[in-house]
């Protein structure tokens, strides 16, 4: 912006020099025609006097009228030229006092001239001889002839310094606008280089900025695809645990389905032989809910049958063996107690469970033997 | 064209998900609760594949699975179970009467593993 002001400033400066040189040039043209004016007004001053001066010869010698006419209006004409030169050198106080000068000598000769045309109207002709004989050498005429040619001379003289300063002032004036518009020229082509420059510039930071933004929309691409492949596999994955929780409750449901159906007593006891659950059958068989059962000792449903003595065996101690032992016990006889204290005779066998070869705890199974049972219970286990 | 499976299964929950997955993997589902209405399904098109449980209310499995493939005798049967068999009894026993057994506790890659092979490999 400041280069194209300063390039804008340059231009009114040259313009405003060209303006002032062509003023200049004006004015030294209107010298120019002024100085030719003066040096015609001049010549004219010259012409008249000189014809006056012939045309009073001729009318000295045929005395006619008309030449005396011609006469003192070529006198006439003389003073109105005389008045125009003074007119056009007022403000030139050399020139006009030289016109002063010129005008008392030509004054001098028209009043020479008038006396000798009234002599010769008059008829004295000896008067007008003596009077011409005073002037036969034309003394007064010359002098004129001569301060006129100075005037002239001096003009010319003033002329061929204005024509000089004139040349030189239309010199200034083309080397001024030359150099003007050559440096606006320069000025105008730095701007262009500037330009140019300010635009390949302004197409790299575009260049740039449009091959930033496709990699951070090829970014986004890859960042969007990179979601959906997650989402995608979230979505599997979800799918996967719906499926698979389905399925352990399924077939926890089904295994219950399978344990809740037996018609035998299935109990399962801890590590401390405390029943931890136990079946339907059991519930239906000896009228105790679970929770009732929960946590208590196998002996509250459950013992070994009477001995050969008849008396009953207890339970703890083959059981805890067993579990001591990690080894099965299979199809000892036992009696089972309801919740009225009425006893029922069953075969009892016994699974340890083993949680990575750790007894935790084992299962009773109870069958029920019936008057018309023909199962036989075990021999004792070793 | 997309190939169609037939989802023959009483539970709910595995119809859903079992066709969530498999129209999420491009497949064309069709899931019914019954045998009438799989062998509607079957009549109105031919799947190119059948998944189907073994215990469905009212009906057996296997007697399902039988009459299917009446229909529809070169389409591939997938027995989808929670009923654990014995490999030996899969072998001897179901291989006979399905393509191929699955029990229900795989994950549902194996099941598309599965699905992928049988769809696209040539009718028997």
């Amino acid at each position: 912006m400041l280069f194209f002001l300063f390039i804008a400033a340059v231009l009114v400066a040259v313009a405003v020099q060209a303006v002032r040189n062509i003023s200049h040039s004006v004015a030294d043209s209107d010298w120019v025609n002024h100085t030719h004016a003066v040096i015609l007004e001049t010549e004219a001053v010259r012409s008249a006097l000189l014809a006056a001066d012939g045309l009073l010869h001729t009318y000295v010698l045929t005395g006619d009228a008309r030449d005396l006419g011609a006469c003192r209006e070529a006198l006439s004409e003389a003073s109105e030229n005389m008045d125009i030169a003074k007119a056009l050198t007022r403000f030139e106080p050399d020139q006009n006092r030289q016109l002063v000068e010129i005008e008392s000598m030509a004054n001098r000769r028209a009043d020479f001239v008038q006396g000798v045309l009234a002599a010769r109207k008059s008829g004295t002709m000896a008067s007008v001889r003596e009077m011409m004989a005073a002037d036969a050498g034309g003394t007064a005429i010359r002098d004129i002839q001569r301060k006129i040619d100075k005037l002239k001379n001096d003009e010319l003289a003033l002329l061929t310094a204005r024509d000089t300063a004139a040349y030189r002032q239309a010199q200034a004036t083309s080397w001024t606008v030359w150099t003007g518009v050559a440096l606006d020229v320069l000025l105008l082509a730095g701007a262009a280089w500037l330009v140019r420059d300010d635009l390949a510039a302004r197409r790299r930071a575009a260049s740039a900025l449009q091959e930033a933004n496709a990699q951070l929309e090829a970014r986004v691409q890859e960042r969007t695809a990179d979601l959906g492949s997650a989402n995608a596999r979230l979505s599997t994955e979800n799918l996967e645990r719906r499926w698979a929780n389905h399925a352990l409750e399924h077939q926890l449901r089904y295994n219950h389905l399978i344990i809740d159906s037996i018609s035998d007593l299935v109990l399962v006891l801890t590590a401390a032989l405390n029943i931890s659950r136990v079946n339907p059958a059991v519930v239906r068989l000896t009228g105790l809910e679970p929770a009732e059962l929960v946590n208590q000792p196998l002996s509250r449903v459950a013992r070994l049958a009477a001995g050969p003595d008849g008396a009953d065996a207890p339970l703890r101690d083959p059981i805890a063996q067993s579990l001591k032992d990690g080894r099965e016990l299979q199809r000892q006889a036992a009696v089972v107690e309801d919740k009225r204290g009425r006893q029922t005779r069953a075969l009892l066998s016994l699974v340890p469970l083993r949680d990575q070869d750790r007894v935790v705890g084992c299962v009773v199974t109870l069958q029920i033997l019936t008057p018309q049972s023909s199962t036989a219970p075990a021999e004792k286990n070793p | 064209m997309k190939k169609h499976i037939l989802v023959v299964d009483d539970e709910e929950s595995i119809r859903e998900l079992l066709s969530i997955y498999l129209v999420g993997a491009s497949y064309s589902v069709t899931a019914v609760a019954s045998l009438d209405a799989a062998l509607d399904a079957v009549r109105q098109e031919p799947p190119d594949l059948i998944i189907s449980d073994l215990q469905l209310e009212g009906a057996d499995g296997l007697q399902t699975i039988a009459r299917l493939r009446n229909a529809v005798p070169d389409t591939p049967v997938i027995l989808l179970t929670g009923v654990l068999f014995d490999p030996k009894a899969v072998n001897e026993v179901l291989m006979s009467k399905v393509t191929c057994y699955l029990p229900k506790t795989c994950s549902l890659a194996q099941i598309m593993d599965t699905v992928r092979r049988l769809t696209q490999a040539p009718r028997a």
